[in-house]
């Protein structure tokens, strides 16, 4: 088995200068990933196994790079850089869409899952929600997002106040609490929403996508810091496979666009607020 | 990861607001907790095997489930059933009502302390049920309480983090929001624990007077 992976190693070869990280990985056999439960992103079916398209990008890339799997830890989004800060995980691989604070804090790999911003509302929108911005000018409206999220700083962004901007625990809570009545949108990117509305079967309900004045982003794999090399050699694998059309084959069935993530790039997005 | 001071002040006014939560929760789930056990308390005294037999077995119920587990029925799954209460409401109400269960026994070790012939001294007297208990049974009996049940108390104050999960914005919730936006965890969560501490502390200082004043001294 591991002259095998020695032998596959050599063949994939120009590999830049591995660092011992990799070899770690290698030698343990799995990488410990980051995910959320938000499918079309991620996702853990009710037997335990792993899927979506997050993770299913990580694992192809690290077979290439001669890990043979993945181990998944489900957590909150906002948990997930300090806990690869804290080396509790070795990637984040969860729709962790890049902005310029979160490339400071960790390194990314280029660009994987794009996907742009919606709003879960009653159907017929009766409040007529179609930016952060039009919930901030309603002062009875409450927003539920998850914490740590992308949707919660950019509805703060848009001056929503913070008391009406409920911190969600899950995406099935969030729905719950609409259908409860006790928020009056619920916002995630427009996948996830499509999925949990699909779902939830729920015909009271609607999704209005994209959302206004906000921008379309792209996740990529978060590493530590300390683990460019890491990320180097995932770059490398993940650009054969876009250029081999694999990723396509990979990401497209779960509704991303390949073309998104490959038309733009790491150093575009991080500069994106 | 080091110390930064100024994001250290930075981020108190924000978990102050947290803290203010904290409190209120804990004061008003205290109250709660106190009236229901005592009514837990008597009624599980009942003569009427019927009454008794049924407080005893949802007391039972109630302290034999998590915390957490009854804070989701309430807050998500009683809105099926048309009750819809606010998330503070809905952690004050569970907390209360789990802490009563508790509470309930503290009551009933009180009661059951006072010798049976402050009891039979009652009927002697010609006293009808509720003068007995309120003139004679339970200022007995509540004395002794007291330590008790300022432990449940601190205990419950240490729990509010649980409120987390109903979306209750108190200090454990803020300091998660914070570490959030800023990937920081040590001066969050330390200055959560600082603050804990600190109010627990004065709590034990209040706690050892009352016991002084109250405990084991019999009027």
């Amino acid at each position: 088995m591991k002259s095998y992976m020695i032998a596959a190693l050599l063949v994939a070869a120009p590999l830049p200068a591995l660092a011992d990280k990799l070899e770690d990985l290698r030698e343990q056999g799995f990488a410990r990933i980051a995910i959320a439960n938000e499918p079309p992103f991620t996702s853990v079916a009710s037997d335990g196994k792993v899927s979506g398209a997050g993770p299913d990008v990580a694992r192809e890339v690290f077979k290439r790079l001669g890990i043979d799997d993945v181990e998944a830890s489900i957590s909150e989004y906002g948990a997930m850089i300090p806990s690869l800060q804290a080396g509790r995980v070795d990637a984040v691989t969860a729709g962790l869409f890049m902005k310029p604070e979160r490339c400071a804090a960790v390194a990314y790999s280029q660009p994987i899952l794009c996907d742009a911003e919606a709003l879960l509302v009653p159907a017929g929108n009766p409040k007529g929600f179609e930016s952060y911005a039009d919930i901030a000018a309603d002062d009875s409206a409450t927003m539920g997002a998850p914490g740590g999220g992308t949707e919660e700083k950019l509805a703060l962004d848009a001056g929503v106040p913070r008391d009406r901007v409920i911190v969600v625990p899950d995406a099935q809570s969030g729905l719950k609490m609409l259908q409860d009545g006790r928020i009056d949108v619920y916002s995630l990117p427009v996948l996830s929403l499509n999925d949990l509305l699909a779902k939830s079967g729920d015909s009271n309900l609607e999704v209005f996508a994209p959302v206004k004045d906000a921008p379309v982003y792209c996740d990529g794999a978060a590493f530590n810091q300390r683990d460019t090399d890491l990320r180097d050699a995932f770059d490398v694998e993940l650009a054969k496979l876009k250029e081999s059309g694999e990723f396509a084959a990979i990401i497209e069935p779960y509704g991303f666009s390949a073309e998104a993530a490959i038309s733009t790039d790491r150093d575009t997005l991080c500069a994106q607020e | 990861m080091f110390w930064d001071w100024d994001f250290a002040i930075s981020i108190t006014p924000t978990l102050l607001q947290g803290l203010k939560i904290t409190i209120l929760a804990t004061v008003l789930g205290a109250i709660v907790a106190a009236v229901l056990g005592l009514v837990f308390a008597i009624l599980r005294r009942s003569t009427n095997r019927l009454i008794s037999r049924t407080t005893g077995f949802v007391v039972e119920f109630i302290r034999g489930t998590p915390l957490l587990v009854q804070l989701y029925f309430i807050f998500y799954i009683l809105p099926d059933f048309g009750l819809r209460l606010p998330p503070l409401t809905a952690g004050v109400i569970g907390m209360g009502l789990h802490y009563a269960t508790y509470f309930s026994e503290v009551y009933r070790g009180g009661i059951e302390s006072v010798a049976r012939g402050q009891w039979e001294a009652a009927r002697a007297g010609n006293l009808n049920p509720r003068q007995t208990w309120v003139h004679v049974i339970l200022p007995q009996a509540i004395p002794p309480m007291i330590p008790a049940m300022a432990n449940y108390l601190l205990a419950m104050f240490k729990e509010t983090p649980l409120l987390t999960a109903i979306t209750v914005m108190e200090m454990m919730s803020q300091a998660r929001s914070v570490a959030n936006t800023s990937y920081r965890y040590v001066e969050p969560m330390t200055l959560v624990g600082v603050f804990f501490l600190i109010i627990s502390i004065f709590s034990v200082f209040g706690l050892r007077w009352l016991e002084r004043k109250f405990g084991g001294r019999a009027r």
